[in-house]
């Protein structure tokens, strides 16, 4: 008996220990009223987003006295700050109150409830209405019409080139490729002329993520006739089309002919660190299907300046597939600042958002990431375009800018394309088979053979 | 295991009447300093367990509608799994994985490690010893960055190799090959300290009697070493298949399941599916599966070697 009694006093307490961690927990998310959890990446090559914060941290907490800001960085590329994210933002007591959240997200979080619309507090935010142009507003705009997030940074994408391998290849500089038929002659010219040089360059593996699908398989199938992943008319998925055999079929061409990097760098995941970082400096890449920020690689700014890179890199539109119109042709995204759902106290939340992306701010991570600013008084600014020649070029680019379909089931759809991407890398599949499997996988991704057409 | 400890205070002429109460006495001698980690063991592994068999039959996922309101659907996940043909590639390399690295590869190197070193020198086996211990030490992604350095395109290997003409991105051309090794390189130790503990075991008369009777090596190793050390045999192959058969770090290190699927294994291919495109419902059913090959494999073992209770 006496054992007994042993045996339920330790349970008691081990149950009573069980219970005081539940109590401890719950009685620090209570008390974090005054705490703002603020969640976003950090990468060796990428401190600039932490710079920001911690000036506005600083900047807030001045003005805010009782208030503090907990920064929570996320070591790692984008693949790896969406899987921690998601996981943290499962429970209301380890969700961050405020997040840098990629665009393409934000639907997919905004149809789970995770995400505060801004709406009540962005009317009393004069920089609401003077600053932001009304199509960079649509950035974290749900499907109910609310805004789930004020932009930090926007993009556009488009073709980088050395001029040193142009020159050894032969080729005319500046360089105005027309169509895709001009971008492979001039790679097939580099690697004839300039063997230790990679011809061209771009994301084609699941390594690279949502990276692959936006920067290389949708800057070439937004630029064939029609070429779109969701058909906005009749709001469906287009499964299959000439667009995308023809898409599939250049990323082809270029690893079958190897006027792409090795294998083995197209399966890297610091690929982009060897373009802009190792390849261009050293004139071993003659052309990179990227955006706008690989400038802030070479900048002052950057882990390895290359203050050279003014003269030595030149910039181009990805052309469309047979000079079609407009030309040119060019996808954006960006990140927002957002707010969860759960955060205790969202005035204090919403206020420390309105002072990340204020103008000094702003300023501060476009200068530093090269991304492209969503304000019109960072744009006017001289700062902004400062040591980078091409901000004008990338900026105008939003005249023939195309919009990612970003509704919840889209990074589903994405990681299809990156599937086809792969077996054109690989060579593990022709075109067409790379098609139909993305043809037949659809459906099941997209909730159903009635969400899909095809294309002609 | 620890079933023989409890017999000895048995006493052969105690009357019927105190049998229950004595058992109850002796089950809480064991139970009452096990509780604590009992209740630990069923909130932290018995809990997530469960949870993880549920939800292998819902549509939950980490983002979007379903993260919130996921709703059971069966078996769904399960007939999505075996008409996935990436499913199935990693199904193939699992068990390649598991049948190269471990059952022949770790296994059959370890003992051989342990059956050269019987009667060496302390120096010897020390040396030796230390050498594929320090493998087994290293953390796993050390271990991968080290053989990711001897096997890269700039690697030791192709150094070495580069007068031959015959170098090569192993990783690329040969991936599960690279991962295979690898997992030997590092796992080689566990065996090796089982079976050098087994072998310690056999007594050496009977392997003297057997050669006094005219007996070879082999054959003093095929009729006396080998039936002796059975049961470490059996033990030894079903921990190391559980273990190789759950790998993650080494592989993801090492190739990241790359190039293409060449090296996903179904840890990578469940990895992919829950954390990356967030289908955490079909990444469980997917673990499940898992489960349930571990325990055949069990099986396996227990049938190939029988061994008497």
């Amino acid at each position: 008996m006496r054992r007994a009694m042993v045996a339920s006093a330790l349970a008691v307490a081990v149950a009573a220990t069980a219970g005081a961690c539940g109590g401890d927990t719950a009685g620090e998310g209570q008390g974090a009223a005054n705490e703002i959890e603020v969640l976003y990446k950090v990468e060796p090559t990428w401190p600039h987003m932490e710079k920001v914060l911690k000036q506005a941290k600083s900047q807030y907490e001045a003005a805010n006295k009782g208030v503090t800001i907990k920064l929570t960085p996320v070591q790692g590329n984008n693949e790896v700050y969406y899987t921690k994210l998601a996981l943290l933002n499962r429970s209301a007591d380890s969700a961050p109150d405020v997040y840098l959240h990629d665009t393409f997200q934000v639907n997919a979080d905004v149809a789970a409830g995770k995400l505060a619309p801004l709406d009540e507090y962005l009317g009393s935010w004069p920089d609401w209405q003077s600053q932001y142009a009304d199509s960079v507003k649509q950035a974290a705009k749900g499907p109910d019409g609310k805004i789930y997030g004020v932009p930090i940074s926007t993009d556009t994408r488009g073709l980088w080139y050395q001029k040193d391998v142009f020159a050894k290849a032969g080729l005319p500089v500046p360089w105005e490729p027309k169509t895709w038929a001009d971008v492979l002659a001039a790679a097939r010219a580099i690697k004839q002329k300039v063997p230790d040089a990679v011809p061209f360059s771009m994301y084609s593996t699941k390594p690279h993520g949502e990276a692959a699908t936006m920067q290389g398989f949708e800057m070439l199938l937004y630029g064939t006739p029609g070429g779109t992943l969701y058909d906005d008319a009749q709001k469906k998925w287009v499964a299959s089309g000439k667009g995308i055999n023809d898409s599939l079929a250049f990323i082809n061409t270029i690893y079958r002919e190897e006027l792409g990097p090795k294998q083995a760098d197209a399966f890297n995941p610091k690929l982009a660190d060897k373009m802009n970082l190792d390849w261009f400096p050293a004139g071993k890449l003659g052309i990179s299907l990227d955006g706008a920020w690989s400038a802030a690689s070479w900048k002052e700014t950057s882990t390895k300046p290359w203050p050279e890179w003014t003269e030595k890199m030149g910039w181009t539109a990805m052309p469309t597939q047979n000079g079609e119109e407009p030309g040119a042709v060019s996808m954006s995204g960006g990140w927002v600042m957002a707010m969860s759902s759960y955060a205790k106290n969202k005035k204090a939340a919403f206020d420390f958002i309105s002072v990340v992306t204020n103008k000094d701010n702003t300023l501060t991570y476009s200068v530093g990431s090269g991304d492209l600013t969503p304000r019109k008084d960072v744009a006017a600014d001289p700062k902004y375009t400062a040591g980078n020649p091409s901000v004008k070029f990338w900026t105008d680019l939003a005249s023939v800018t195309h919009y990612r379909p970003a509704y919840e089931v889209y990074p589903k759809v994405s990681a299809q394309v990156q599937e086809a991407m792969e077996a054109m890398t690989t060579g593990s599949q022709t075109p067409e088979q790379a098609a139909k499997e993305y043809a037949d996988a659809l459906p099941g991704v997209v909730g159903g053979p009635d969400k899909v057409i095809s294309a002609p | 295991m620890t079933v023989t400890t409890a017999t000895p205070s048995r006493l052969a002429g105690s009357p019927r009447g105190g049998e229950p109460r004595r058992r109850r006495g002796r089950t809480l001698r064991w139970l009452v300093p096990l509780a604590p980690a009992l209740v630990l063991l069923v909130i932290f592994m018995a809990g997530p367990i469960l949870w993880s068999v549920y939800i292998s039959f819902t549509n939950e996922t980490l983002t979007g509608a379903a993260s919130v309101n996921s709703r059971f659907i069966g078996v769904d996940n399960f007939v999505k799994m075996f008409g996935d043909e990436d499913f199935r590639n990693s199904f193939v390399l699992t068990f390649v994985f598991v049948i190269g690295s471990a059952v022949i590869g770790q296994n059959t190197l370890g003992l051989m490690i342990a059956l050269l070193q019987r009667g060496r020198g302390r120096v010897t086996r020390s040396v030796v010893n230390g050498v594929v211990v320090a493998a087994w030490v290293v953390p796993e992604v050390v271990a991968a960055a080290c053989w990711f350095a001897f096997l890269s395109e700039e690697g030791t290997l192709n150094k070495l190799l580069g007068g031959f003409g015959v170098s090569q991105e192993w990783l690329f051309t040969a991936p599960m090959i690279a991962v295979i090794l690898a997992n030997v390189w590092r796992g080689t130790a566990f065996s090796m300290l089982v079976y050098s503990a087994a072998l310690s075991d056999v007594p050496g008369d009977l392997l003297e009697a057997a050669s006094v009777d005219g007996a070879t090596t082999w054959r003093r190793f095929l009729h006396v070493t080998l039936p002796l050390i059975r049961r470490s045999i059996l033990s030894n192959l079903m921990l190391i298949t559980l273990q190789t058969l759950a790998a993650f770090g080494l592989i993801y290190a090492l190739t990241g399941g790359g190039p293409g699927t060449a090296s996903q294994t179904t840890p990578l291919y469940m990895y992919e599916q829950a954390f990356r495109y967030f289908e955490i419902g079909y990444g469980s059913a997917m673990a499940l599966v898992l489960l349930v090959i571990g325990g055949l494999f069990s099986l396996v073992y227990l049938r190939m070697i029988k061994v008497d209770a």
